[in-house]
């Protein structure tokens, strides 16, 4: 497991139907570019609500002002994506400098 | 400018507001309304309402909220019942029906503004995809 820090997290609710249809896409890209991105279920875990409130203002710029699912964050940049997100956006988050 | 509370002096409706409605939409009184306290409201409120703590219950209060505007449940039946299962776990668990498409910030004026329905009109998802941010409701 990668150290806290250098983590590619992708924060969920699991019922979001965003989250649901968004998995397969970051699963494809996780294992395409041969990175692992963590899944955070935000509404059933209050370590990851906490983890994500953590980022929060990342995340809810990204979001459009609150904080919102699906997330994606890149503990190595502070970069945050969310909402309706494609492939290549994963991509080059991923892969993106700090 | 805050809140406060106000009731019907001919019957007893509540309302929390900056200022009392001009004319009750139950008896159709004017200028009616009275401020009252938090105490007083509470024992006018009582156990009124019924709870809506069920799937079938949550669904026919969303439409019939949105059967007098201009907006829609999603078509999509199952991403509809995900979502209201999800508002129901977060009412459980977190006491209202947060949206199960964002996240709790902690600070309870900003989460007030997460209760399903929120105020998605106003939000530039509404105003750019017709939609609110979970997609549960969809200008028709």
């Amino acid at each position: 497991m990668t150290e806290k820090g250098e983590r590619l997290l992708f924060f969920s609710g699991r019922e979001c139907p965003h989250c649901a249809k968004l998995r397969p896409v970051v699963e494809a890209v996780s294992e395409e570019e041969e990175v692992e991105i963590e899944e955070k279920e935000v509404w059933h875990s209050e370590q990851n609500a906490s983890l994500m409130r953590e980022y929060g203002e990342a995340i809810a710029e990204a979001c459009g002002g609150d904080l919102g699912v699906p997330s994606l964050y890149n503990e190595r940049t502070g970069k945050a994506l969310c909402g309706k997100i494609d492939p290549e956006s994963i991509r080059e988050w991923i892969h993106e400098e700090p | 400018m805050s809140k406060r509370l106000w009731r019907c002096h001919v019957c007893n409706d509540i309302h929390l507001g900056i200022k009392g409605p001009e004319i009750c939409p139950t008896c159709r009184a004017k200028n009616a309304f009275v401020e009252i306290d938090h105490n007083e409201a509470m024992k006018m409120i009582g156990e009124s309402g019924d709870p809506i703590d069920t799937k079938e219950r949550l669904l026919q209060v969303w439409e019939d909220f949105t059967g007098q505007n201009e907006y829609e449940l999603n078509e999509d039946r199952e991403a509809v019942e995900m979502l209201a299962s999800g508002v129901l776990h977060n009412q459980e668990s977190g006491g209202l029906k947060y949206c199960p498409c964002r996240a709790t910030t902690g600070e309870p004026d900003k989460d007030l503004l997460l209760v399903c329905p929120c105020n998605f009109p106003a939000q530039q998802r509404y105003r750019e995809d017709r939609e609110c941010w979970c997609s549960l409701f969809v200008k028709g």
